[in-house]
């Protein structure tokens, strides 16, 4: 048919792209060998998972004392960690699931990457609640099994039991989701591919997809049905992890907002993350046609909403603090910002609140570079965030007797490293195996530009 | 024809294996449950006769289980309390008095085997190194004293001790097994009397 | 060491006993294969895995009375210092595990000093001496002997070096060892010396005796530079005497004139900061007003209280005690509150004996030296070269820097091994028994004194016969009164009172105190008392350079910086409420003994060493001291202090000092004090009671206002639940593991500050939040209101210790080495040793609970108040803490629950704790000069 571009929508896909030329367009990196950009990358991040395997070792080897905890500051960069990886894996989901629902279109060019992310990233959260014990080799206990303990079993009034539900049910069905989603373009890879290992393997992970009407249908039913059993997911997921801290007695914890502020905090997070990965991706694999300044122009937009709203949960705790008249959590507060972490506060609020505030002007969100940049600032500032929530919240609580300070040792760092590096040697991988652009859901918007929108 | 064949064969391993995986499975123990634990003991010490026919009560030997934590194993001095007279079985001494007689001799002392070691032991200030065979995790802390006293007969946790020839580890002793008899002491009490048999962690774990 | 009771295989340290246990296997090849299965499957699971064949080694005979896991308590006299109180040794199959005061004895009257409680760790030190040495190497008693006689000749002028002998027997001893030579003189000396007092009374009462001070019968109590509550000849008994008054209506009142910050200063009702060259003067103006019958605020209220006040000093110069003596006496102190009737014997020594005989050293005057319970070398601060006396026999258990000189060390029992009595006091005769076979070939003094005069004795016939009218008595008791009383010239010789002290002096004045766990040094081997925070301070492991917060600002420097004192340098700890001009430094540190802990703490990639770069902990500041005109002086004039610009992080274990403005610690006015307690309103619920506690409700009652702060406590929770020690290091990172810690607060402007004293344990909350947060269930309520922890359900997420408002959950980060086999015959079986990943804290000791009631169960006899006492209750001299059952309204704990002072740290958060605290009682006219 032919190419008629109506002049009041942009099209989501530049370059009048035809179906096959999509196809092409995406199964190139996968086809021919790595570039020695890849293989650079590669090496570093891998690296740097060796360096956390490393550290992760030695402190199950020798005890978390190899840690700078102590007493008054029982936690620090391990369950900072675990919760700015979890609020990573938070875009992914709502991009596939939230965007899906709400019929936004341009998500598509996005959400299988950002989907990957939120599997690789949920990987390196469960990571620490594990290694954060004294004891991981019984962390099992976590789970209510049955046992030779009379009727010994675990403590449902406890944050940390949820946790564990609430991660393992949302990595299980994003997995499932993730690859639901895979299977069309799987079946594509497999019909292209030449016979060998390869095929067979997509093959069998296509499940025999032939592509018809029927099949499609079907496709299209469960797609739907797990788009919604994700979205729940969303919010309940931040919401659990930030009980972990809201249901404490800890001033600095003990705060009703926590939920919807852990949640929007997630979502800012993880889409920077998001455009980090995209940003990156687009220029290393050519696909400037499929992940336009259109998309970053959105995501960006998105950005600014939830910074918004994570300042004004900022804003809120204060004066909730100011107002409750709590000495002990006016006290907390005053110490976040001119205490001895004063310094951890600012980076977080000039990361989180002011940075964003570029993303007002079109000019902005459209320079790639200023973008990237941002995004980087963010993910920083989200570290920060919970850093400074976790740490200046417990070393100075209620006794001043046990009042302490708090400075991370080498392993600590490593293994924060060592998170990195797993989820970027798992991203890169998944570049290297598999579409990083969902074919079936690009094709489906290609002539997007059509006056009245439908394509048949 | 042969499809049948296959299947009855089929059939036969299914059952079979069945079978063999219920056995399995209920000779399947945690690990750190001793429970059927029999080790051989330096001294082949028969509780059957001296608990079962001679009808020894218990608490003569384990003098202190009803004094302490520990039912304790007993000095040998208690058991020279009858071993100084009796140093082998009546068979063997009558048998020896008749070849004697025979013999137109003096009978000669008799002494078995197993009780040699136990004088050896004493002549020679060598304790008796036993193997224990009920023995529970250091953090669980098990005190005789309020069972004993209770009237919880020591054959309940211990099994029929006074019919083995080698004493076992009858119960598993694990936790689970500890605290049902707790609550079904308090529900229907102990050798009718009504207990108040504690089920805080802090009874037995400190 | 009796190894031979059944299960004691099992109690020695669990890691080193497997391969023992595995190697040895009687039982068959099937029963072996069997078990080695399930130790292997149990070795890959956590948690079970433990060498399956156990020997249980039945004794032969089995002795009388002796029941295999009961703890039997015997009756004895602590040897940690010359003080002499009262112990039980509690003794379970065979092994002494803890010392309790014994309290019927008048000097301990139940309690006992941290140092005291620690000094049963000396018992299994693994660096005693085993056996005699000759010239630094082992020998066996019969050649030590031979040698020693053979170089004793009865014209050999001989010198025997000790510290206060309290036990007559062995002053008898050594009399007639020494009567058998020409020339012959017994020196005693005190490290921490009283010299002057007794030299005063020398003077003035024509008798060298030591008061035997009464501060339960003061009403007024005027104390310049003693620090009696923390280590002035014997605390104990004072601590326990000064708190019997100090509520109304009898509350008694105390001033305190001091250079730098005594326990004694911090509970003080005025506190005087005062240089150490001003005690003098003040001391001449009181003489004045006194006689004259008027004068200031003090003088007044010393008149006021005629015969019912105390004045005490601790500065060791003849002229000053003269001064206290005349006040005393112009007050008719004299037979009321200081009695010399019967008077101590706590201190004896003499330095002007001392001075005699360093100048005889010098002079090459001495042929052989026999030195006993002291160590010169290290205490002395010019100390003589000993290898100038033809013969020099040291008597110490261990080779300390004056053994490693001697020419012969004849090792002496561990006073937990031998036979002893001590007379502390004219007339209280406390016996000491042994509680446990000798542990290496050592002998005691009385008998290698007695084999070397050529009559061979045995200590116990000695005391058998001297005591035989009251043996039975005195053995199980522990002590005997006689009413034996010195005859003291009763006509005083009022002393010339002319000459002032120069007043204030240049330049900083360097005070050298004894620290509340080192004394002078003579428990430098003892980690737990290197671990305690000094009370003050709170520093751990070093000892520093107190200055004033002005001192140390107009210095520029701060806690941690290292600071050059002569020749000595030592970081600075800034010490508020000190005198400007004072540098307050620890006796004690820089030891040999101290070198053991080279290698103490968990060892990982960024651990930094205990020892200091000598080798050793903290530094010995001895050779500061001055023996001048007959008396050592502890403090220096005009020392010069200059910065090195180094620093080093002290080992603090509480860095913030302030309240805050936060009502934690609390006070009420002398006038409420006493009166009914105000109705307070109920505290609305939300939800109903969801957790009855029908039984019994175990609750405490701490009292701040008796509180000293002296940290006995603390050690007996340490010994009592087998609590790691974990080195300089960890305490750094503020990882210490004290179940209990009393925290310590400034009130006021920096230079006169008031201090508070809160012990500080877990709370047991009804409502505890760190229950709610477990994961797996190993922290839960029990219904006797107890916040139980199950360390083997532990997994270690530290959420209860991040939850819990008071921070007094300690978590084990590592493996805290346990490699002292013998270290480890210390520990209490009733107490799980936590392994690394588990979370620990107090439970009341529940384990002492739980064998009250299944005694009582088993006797039938309901539990009493008070059949149950705490480790931490039963340790304290100022009886502060109670412990009870909260649901028995007759119990003092419920009492105390109900008294107007008491309330409840962080009430307003409704965790409902069970330990009750009460109020600290101010006196109106508080003030700070």
């Amino acid at each position: 048919m032919a190419e008629v571009c109506s002049p009041l929508r942009i099209p989501l896909i530049a370059g009048h792209k035809k179906p096959g030329a999509v196809t092409e367009d995406v199964c190139r990196p996968m086809l021919r060998p790595p570039s020695g950009l890849w293989w650079a990358g590669f090496s570093v991040s891998f690296s740097f998972l060796l360096l956390g395997v490393a550290a992760i070792s030695y402190q199950i080897a020798t005890g978390v004392g190899t840690w700078g905890l102590n007493t008054t500051v029982g936690w620090a960069f391990d369950i900072t960690n675990f919760v700015f990886w979890v609020g990573i894996g938070h875009a992914g989901t709502l991009i596939s699931a939230i965007l899906f629902l709400f019929r936004q279109k341009w998500r598509t060019s996005v959400n299988r990457s950002a989907e990957a992310m939120t599997l690789f990233a949920v990987m390196c959260a469960g990571i620490f609640p594990v290694i954060h014990t004294g004891r991981p080799w019984l962390a099992y206990w976590l789970f209510p099994y049955p046992n030779t303990r009379g009727s010994l079993w675990i403590n449902f009034r406890s944050p940390l039991a949820w946790d564990c539900f609430a991660i393992s049910t949302y990595f299980l069905i994003s997995a499932t989701f993730w690859y639901v989603g895979l299977i069309p373009d799987l079946a594509t890879i497999r019909d292209r591919v030449a016979p060998g290992l390869r095929r067979r393997l997509f093959s069998i992970f296509s499940l025999g997809w032939n592509g018809s009407y029927r099949v499609w249908r079907h496709y299209e039913v469960l797609y739907l049905l797990l788009a919604g059993l994700a979205t729940p997911l969303v919010v309940s997921v931040h919401t659990i992890v930030s009980w972990d801290f809201a249901t404490a007695v800890i001033p600095g914890w003990h705060a009703t907002i926590f939920p919807p502020y852990f949640v929007a905090g997630a979502i800012f997070s993880g889409i920077g993350m998001v455009l980090t990965l995209m940003i990156v991706a687009r220029k290393a694999m050519g696909l400037e046609d499929y992940i336009t300044l259109r998309h970053v122009d959105v995501m960006c937009k998105l950005l600014l909403l939830t910074s918004s709203i994570v300042a004004l949960a900022y804003g809120t705790e204060f004066f909730t603090a100011f107002y409750g008249g709590n000495a002990y959590e006016q006290f907390v507060f005053r110490n976040r910002a001119l205490g001895p972490f004063a310094w951890a506060y600012w980076t977080m609020v000039s990361c989180n609140v002011l940075a964003p505030q570029f993303l007002w002007f079109r000019a902005m969100r459209r320079r790639l570079g200023i973008v990237f940049v941002l995004s980087l600032l963010i993910n920083v500032g989200m570290w920060f965030e919970r850093f400074v929530i976790i740490v200046t919240s417990l070393h100075r609580d209620f006794l001043p007797s046990s009042w302490a300070m708090y400075r991370p040792t080498i392993v600590e760092v490593s293994t924060l490293l060592g998170s990195f590096g797993l989820f970027f040697t798992c991203f890169l991988i998944f570049c290297r195996i598999l579409p990083v652009i969902a074919m079936g859901e690009v094709k489906a918007v290609l002539h997007h530009g059509h006056g009245n929108g439908d394509h048949v | 024809m042969s499809s049948r064949v296959l299947t009855i064969v089929l059939a036969v391993a299914v059952v079979f294996s069945g079978v063999l995986l219920a056995s399995r499975s209920a000779m399947f123990r945690l690990p750190g449950n001793h429970q059927g634990y029999e080790p051989v003991q330096p001294i082949a010490y028969s509780h059957r006769l001296h608990a079962g026919e001679l009808q020894i009560q218990c608490q003569y030997c384990h003098f202190s289980a009803d004094k302490s934590r520990h039912a304790g194993i007993p000095p040998a001095s208690v058991c020279m309390n009858c071993h100084k007279f009796v140093a082998a079985p009546l068979g063997a001494i009558r048998a020896e008095d008749d070849l004697a007689q025979k013999e137109k001799r003096a009978p000669r002392p008799v002494v078995s085997t197993e009780l040699r070691k136990l004088y050896e032991a004493v002549n020679s200030g060598t304790p008796i190194a036993w193997t224990r065979i009920h023995s529970l995790p250091d953090f669980a802390y098990f005190d005789h004293r309020p069972h004993v006293n209770a009237g919880v007969a020591c054959q309940q946790c211990h099994g029929p001790v006074e019919s083995m020839e080698r004493v076992r580890q009858v119960s598993d002793l694990t936790m689970g097994w500890c605290v049902n008899c707790h609550r079904d002491a308090n529900r229907t009490g102990v050798a009718g009397r009504r207990v108040n048999a504690s089920t805080n962690c802090s009874t037995c774990h400190y | 060491m009796e190894k031979r009771y059944w299960r004691s295989l099992e109690e020695l340290a669990r890691p080193a006993s497997q391969e023992a246990e595995f190697s040895d296997t009687s039982a068959s090849r099937r029963d072996f294969l069997k078990i080695a299965g399930f130790a292997f499957a149990g070795g890959t699971l956590a948690g079970c895995s433990r060498a399956p064949v156990e020997k249980a080694l039945p004794y032969l005979s089995q002795p009388e009375g002796l029941i295999a896991g009961r703890s039997q308590y015997y009756a004895s006299t602590c040897g940690g210092c010359a003080a002499g109180c009262g112990l039980l040794v509690k003794v379970r199959d065979g092994r002494p595990i803890k010392l309790e005061g014994n309290p019927d004895q008048a000097i301990g009257r139940g309690a006992a000093c941290a140092a005291g409680q620690a000094s049963i760790l000396g018992l299994y030190d693994s660096l005693r001496l085993k056996d005699p040495l000759a010239s630094g190497k082992p020998s066996t008693w019969p050649e030590v002997d031979a040698a020693i006689r053979s170089r004793l000749r009865p014209d050999t002028p001989v010198r025997y070096l000790s510290g206060t002998i309290t036990s007559p027997t062995k002053q008898s001893a050594i009399d007639t060892f020494l009567a058998q030579f020409h020339n012959a003189r017994h020196v005693m000396y005190d490290s921490l010396s009283a010299s002057a007092i007794l030299d005063a009374h020398q003077e003035t009462h024509g008798a060298r005796v030591l008061p035997h001070y009464r501060f339960a019968e003061a009403d007024v109590i005027a104390s310049f530079d003693a620090d009696f509550l923390g280590t002035w000849i014997s605390p104990v008994e004072f601590a326990h005497d000064y708190a019997s008054r100090r509520l109304p209506p009898n509350i008694s009142w105390h001033v305190q004139y001091e250079g730098r910050m005594s326990l004694t200063g911090s509970k003080a009702d005025r506190r005087v900061r005062t240089a150490p060259a001003e005690i003098r003067n003040r001391l001449a103006d009181l003489v004045e007003q006194i006689s004259s019958g008027r004068g200031d605020d003090l003088a007044e209220r010393l008149l006021r209280a005629r015969g019912r006040s105390l004045v005490v000093c601790g500065t060791n110069d003849l002229d000053i005690q003269i001064l206290v003596n005349h006040v005393n006496h112009l007050l008719e102190n004299y037979g009321k509150t200081l009695d010399i009737e019967r008077p101590s014997r706590q201190r004896r020594g003499s330095d002007r004996e001392l001075a005699k005989l360093l100048e005889e050293f010098r002079s090459g005057q001495v042929g052989a030296l026999f030195i006993d319970g002291v160590n010169p070398i290290a205490e002395l601060p010019e100390p003589p070269e000993l290898r100038r006396a033809g013969l020099v026999v040291s008597f110490a258990g261990s080779l300390d820097e004056t053994a490693e000189q001697a020419h012969y060390v004849c090792p002496d029992h561990h006073y937990l091994e031998s036979w002893s009595d001590a007379e502390p006091i004219e007339g209280l005769i406390s016996l000491t028994q042994p509680v446990i076979r000798p542990v290496g070939d050592t002998r005691a003094v009385i008998e290698s004194l007695g084999v070397w005069s050529g009559r061979p004795v045995r200590v116990y016939d000695l005391l058998r016969e001297k005591y035989a009218a009251v043996w039975e008595r005195s053995v199980q008791g522990g002590f005997i009164e006689t009413n034996r009383s010195l005859p003291v010239a009763t006509q005083y010789r009022a002393p010339s009172l002319t000459g002032r002290g120069q007043g204030a002096v240049s330049g900083y004045t360097l005070v050298l105190h004894p620290s509340v766990a080192m004394l002078d040094g003579r428990h430098a081997y003892n980690p737990w008392l290197h671990e305690l925070p000094d009370p003050i301070t709170k520093v751990t492991w070093d000892n520093c350079a107190a200055l004033s917060p002005a001192t140390a600002a107009s210095l520029s420097v701060s806690d941690g910086d290292i600071v050059r004192i002569e020749s000595v340098e030592l970081p600075v700890v800034v010490q508020p409420g000190q005198h400007d001009s004072v540098i307050a430094v620890a006796l004690g540190y820089g030891r040999k003994a101290s070198e053991r802990f080279a290698n103490i703490g968990p060892r990982w990639i960024d651990r930094q060493p205990t020892v200091n770069a000598k080798g050793r902990i903290g530094e010995n500041v001895a050779r500061f001291l001055a023996l001048e005109n007959g008396a050592v002086r502890y403090e220096r004039a005009g020392v010069r202090l200059s910065k090195t610009g180094r620093r080093i992080d002290l080992a603090i274990t509480q860095t913030h000092h302030t309240l805050e403005g936060r009502a934690i610690v609390q006070e009420i006015a002398l006038a409420d004090a006493g009166k009914p307690p105000e109705p307070r309103e109920p505290h609305e619920e939300l939800w109903p009671p969801d957790h009855p506690m029908p039984g019994h409700r175990w609750a405490m009652a701490i009292d701040l206002n008796a509180c000293t702060g002296c940290s006995a406590c603390v050690v007996a929770c340490q010994v009592e639940n087998n609590t790691p020690v974990v080195g300089k290091d960890e305490v750094r990172r503020r990882r210490e593991m004290h179940w209990m810690r009393i925290d310590r607060y400034y009130s006021g402007p920096p230079d006169n500050v008031e201090v508070a004293w809160q012990p500080m344990m877990c709370q047991q909350c009804e409502h505890a939040p760190c229950e709610t947060v477990c994961p797996v269930l190993a922290t839960v309520h029990s219904d006797e209101g107890l916040n139980q922890q199950i360390y083997n359900r532990c997994v270690g997420t530290r959420y209860c210790e991040n939850n819990c408002p008071y921070k007094t959950r300690r978590f084990n980060w590592f493996d805290y080495p346990r490699e002292d086999r013998m270290a480890n015959l210390v520990l209490n079986p009733d107490v799980t040793v936590r392994t690394r990943g588990v979370m620990e804290k107090c439970t009341f000791c529940v384990q002492r609970i739980q064998e009250a009631k299944i005694e009582s169960k088993h006797t039938g006899a309901p539990l009493q108040d008070g059949d149950i006492r705490t480790a931490c209750q039963q340790s304290c001299p100022a009886g502060a803490i109670v412990f009870g059952d909260l649901n028995d309204p007759k119990s003092r704990v419920a009492q105390l629950a109900r008294d107007r002072r008491e309330y409840r740290v962080l009430e307003e958060l409704n965790v409902r704790p069970s330990v009750h605290y009460l109020k600290i009682v101010r006196q109106e006219d508080r003030q700070n000069g």
